[in-house]
This record gives structure tokens, sequence and C-alpha cells, in this order.
């Protein structure tokens, strides 16, 4: 591993191919249609970007090597439940060593509290009652790519979002614990992760959430996935689970949680990053960061993970499915239209395994000819908000980008 | 006679006796009883095999000729790539001006060390001339843009 600030040959390059430029350039632009294109049984394209080599994880499409970043292509999203291996990666920083007994990993509670204490692991599981629930990560810069012009970032499609499980105990019960002062307003999540620049005792990143966000009963203090240890990459031993929110708030390797008397201003919170303008901006502009909001619950969105866009069909008629979420809200409804928005039709959706999991959804529909078809998808939350036909309210940054989602088939007589 | 007799048996009988203690010693005479074992050569114990590098991403190896041809293409690959990767930057398209407030965000959020005036300026011109926003449409000709 490189681990200084100084650029060497590593010991092999596993990262083959070609570099990222074609990504951003390919979903350029009219339409923000989501990841690259592959024909059913057909050989992959030539182009589209470099997919991740790593054990124990699926060929996922790179937005960045160093620090590793990639996304779930959509139609690797099609289970209902997303197993690990197609879980998306986001680093902020380098990935920390974690050799030792698991169980004795700490993790400090201090500030507005009135007990700080050092918990280690250990103990964590045995003092609090474990709960599993299939809960939304999804990565606050999800559907960047969709914005014209370019905001600032790694160029997420839809694939910075899962829903697996995970197994963990209440990050309210652990806080009740510590006792919570009446000062008490904000969250600020400590990992051990490196900076970039390799420093081990500064933070790659430190977010938080108000207290009300942490004392739901589905944020956890997480140390399974799917039923098993969490892997290193995804935060091994603990990591937080903040659904619904911008995964930044997840902090994995978690090491420390310091409650705050006011809203928290580690690295990340403030500036362009995790906000969205509180009035609009012309796209493309420097903006101003003292006309930012933090970003709290993720918009509603939604994504056809069947069929995979490029697919050629044989048939007119077309069973689709897909998944739906809304942040902190629920799908009330998901609409389908193979003509560019002219005429929709609803489409099947399940309720959600839990608060705060994605909804499954599916579609039979008929095709009127043999041709080329988009297929769109827009899902409506519980406030009765729905996806914009492209992305909306530019930011520096790039967040909230939620368009609707758009597949194209080749239907072939 | 008799004294190179006695002789010749003191001989035999040590020869004899050492041979005994010699097949007693290596257990041949008395395999139920114990075998001798050489003690073992000194070993340090050996730790616990644990690869810090298990789970991590695997390695990455940008070289200049990564980014495109231009001036001041070295200064912003080594300036850049102390801490992230070439793909990043290539995945950008920006303005000069969120070019600037991008070296802001490196600076303020991502800990980078700051680097002389001059220098941001040169790293600027590459940036902004190697890769500008590229997708077209309705945002990359706003009339509000100057």
């Amino acid at each position: 591993m490189l681990r200084s600030g100084t650029s060497k040959p590593s010991r092999r390059n596993v990262l083959k191919g070609v570099g990222m430029a074609t990504v951003g350039a390919s979903l350029g632009a009219s339409l923000p249609l989501g990841g690259a294109a592959h024909a059913q049984g057909a050989p992959a394209a030539a182009k589209g970007p470099k997919l991740l080599e790593m054990d124990g994880k699926a060929k996922l499409a790179i937005l960045g090597d160093r620090p590793l970043v990639a996304e779930t292509q959509a139609e690797l999203l099609d289970d209902n439940v997303t197993p690990t291996n197609k879980l998306f990666i986001r680093n902020n920083g380098q990935v920390p060593d974690v050799t030792g007994d698991p169980k004795a990993w700490k993790v400090k509670i201090d500030g507005e509290v009135n007990t700080p204490m050092e918990i280690t692991v250990g103990d964590l599981m045995t003092k609090f009652p474990a709960v599993t629930y299939q809960l939304m990560l999804e990565c606050g810069g999800n559907g960047r790519s969709f914005f014209t012009p370019e905001a600032r970032g790694n160029q997420w499609t839809n694939g910075g979002a899962g829903c697996p499980m995970w197994t963990g105990v209440r990050l309210a019960d652990v806080l009740k614990a510590a006792g919570l002062k009446p000062s008490a307003v904000y969250t600020g999540a400590y990992g051990a992760d490196p900076t970039l620049a390799g420093e081990t005792n500064k933070p790659s990143i430190s977010r938080g959430v108000p207290i009300a966000k942490a004392m739901e009963e589905h944020s956890l203090i997480a140390f399974k996935l799917n039923g098993q240890d969490l892997p290193l990459i995804h935060g091994a031993p603990v990591r937080l689970v903040i659904p619904g929110w911008p995964a930044s708030a997840s902090t994995k390797w978690l090491n420390r949680i310091w409650i705050r008397d006011k809203e928290h201003d580690g690295p990340g919170m403030g500036g362009f990053s995790y906000r969205v303008p509180k009035t609009p901006i012309v796209p493309g502009s420097k903006g101003d960061a003292k006309d930012m909001a933090i970003l709290e619950s993720m918009p509603v969105r939604s994504i056809i993970t069947f069929p995979a866009d490029g697919s050629k069909l044989t048939s007119r008629k077309l069973d689709l499915r897909g998944h739906a979420w809304a942040g902190d809200f629920d799908i009330k409804s998901v609409d389908i239209s193979t003509d560019y928005g002219v005429t929709w039709k609803p489409a099947k959706v399940d309720a959600p395994a839990n608060k705060y999991a994605w909804q499954n959804f599916t579609a039979s529909i008929e095709l009127p000819t043999t041709g080329y078809y988009e297929v769109w998808a827009k899902a409506t939350d519980s406030k009765g908000v729905t996806q914009p036909f492209q992305a909306a309210n530019w930011n520096p940054q790039g967040y909230g980008a939620n368009p609707v989602n758009r597949i194209r088939v080749l239907v072939e007589s | 006679m008799t004294r190179l007799n006695v002789i010749h048996a003191a001989v035999l009988g040590l020869t004899a006796t050492f041979l005994l203690l010699a097949f007693d010693r290596s257990g041949a005479l008395h395999r139920d009883k114990y075998v001798y074992v050489p003690p073992a050569p000194k070993v340090a114990a050996a730790p616990p095999v644990v690869d810090p590098d298990k789970g991590k991403p695997p390695p990455h190896n940008d070289t200049v000729e990564d980014l495109p041809e231009g001036k001041n293409r070295e200064l912003t690959f080594y300036t850049c790539t102390a801490c992230h990767g070439v793909a990043l930057i290539k995945a950008q398209g920006l303005t000069r001006d969120l070019w600037d407030s991008t070296l802001d965000l490196m600076v303020e959020k991502f800990r980078m060390p700051p680097i002389k005036a001059e220098e941001r300026t040169e790293i600027l011109d590459y940036l902004a001339e190697n890769f500008p926003p590229r997708r077209k449409g309705r945002g990359s000709d706003n009339p509000f843009l100057k």
C-alpha cells in the first residue's frame, strides 16, 4: 500500500484498462441514462468504466481508484436485499489498518454527555440489544453525473446506493447509557481512516446529524452486514448506519462520537460539502457558501434493475423490475413511460421490509412496435414529491440529482 | 600376560559399557522408556499472521502519461497524486472558477499542503485547459454565466 504522500509505482497494476475520461463523456450530453450500455448476451462494450477486481467484491464500476470509489451498475442492484459483494464503495481517506481483536476495538462517547465512556465492541455487543434491519445506504452525491454542466466530485450515476441487512445496536441505546445533557444538539462522528495525505492523527472526514436523527430506532452502530462480520472496506469492526441521509454520516471504522452543543463542524460539514443551495444558483457558477443548507434526507429516486440499460429484446412484452426509495419517506407510487413521458402507467409497488428499506416495483409493459425505446421510471414519495425530468438545483459539488430513471432497449423482430 | 589380560579386560569392559550407554541413550534398549530428544534450536515465537493489507483496495499505478500532454502537466501530476488518483481528475469537467474552488476544497477539507501562488496558477492553467466542462446542454451556454 502506498501510505506516504509520494506517488510510487505499486507492486502490481491490477486496475487495467484505459483512463476514466470516457465515463463522464459517454454519459454526457443529452439524457441521464444510467450506467454503461451492455447488450444482453453480447460481448461487453469496449467503452465504459473500469471494473473493480477485488476479493469479496463484484465487478463494480470504478469511479476513482485512489481513494477507491466504485458504484454498483443498476442491473447488479436487482436483488431485493443487496448482497455484500454488490454494495458500493466510497472512501474519503485511506483504508485503516484493522488487525487487532475486533472486540477490543474502542468507541469513545464524549462531549455533551453525563458519563463520557470508551466502550469496546465486545461490550457494545453484550450490553445492548442487537437489532437487524434492511436499511438504505446512499452516497450523498448519488446521481451527480446527471448534472449539466458537470458538478465537482465522483461522477455517480444511480449506483452509489444499496439496501443490505444491517445488524448492530441502536445508537440511541448507547447515547442514553452515556446520558445526553440538555445541551446536546448534534453528533460528530469520527473513524480511524487516515487522511488521503496519510495522516493518522487527523480525520479524513467527520460528519454528524441532529440528535433527533441519531435517536431514531433505525440509526445503528452496526457490526454485521448481511449476517456476516463487516468487511474491512465497509468499516470493520463497527460503523454507523444513519439510513436515508447521505452515507457520509454513516461513519466507517467508527472510533468516536463527540456529542456537540452546536451543529458539528468537522471536515465535510461546511462549505459546499453535502449542502444544497437555499436559493437556486446559475448552473456552472461558483456559488456562495453562505447560501448553502445541509442536505439531510436524500431525495426520491427510482432505478430499473431489469432489464439492463442497452438490452436487446426479442419480444415486445417486457416484465421490468426495480427499486425506489426516498430518504426519510416512503414511496407512494412508481410510474413507467415508454414514450418519453407522454403517457404513464403505474407500476406495482411493494411495501418496504421496514422503514428505510427500498421498495421493489414491477411492471408488465408491451411496447407497440419493434425498434428503439426508452423506458422511464418515476417515483413519487409519501409527501407527493416526484422526480424531475432533469437534474435540478445545480450546485458546485453536485448533490440531490434525481432525474427520472431511463434505460434504452432495442426490440428486434 | 596376566597384566595384559587385565588391561584387555578393562578396555573391553569399558568399550562394552560405552556401547551399552550409547544404545541406552539412543533408546534402542528400551523403546518404551524414553528417547533422547535433542533440544530444539531456539526460534523466536512466530508472530500471528496478520496482513494489514488484507481486505484493502487493490494497488494502483498512475503515471504522468495518464494525464493529457500539456504545459504544467508534471507539476499538476505530482501535486495532485500525492493524495489521490488521476482518475478523479479526469472525471471532472469544470470552469476555471470551479477548478479554483476545487483547490480550496483540497486544502480546507482534504488537508492538502499549501502550495505557492505561482504553482497554483500553473496547476489551474493546466486543469482549466485540459478539463473544461464537457456536457453540452442548456447548462453549458447559460446566458447568466459569465
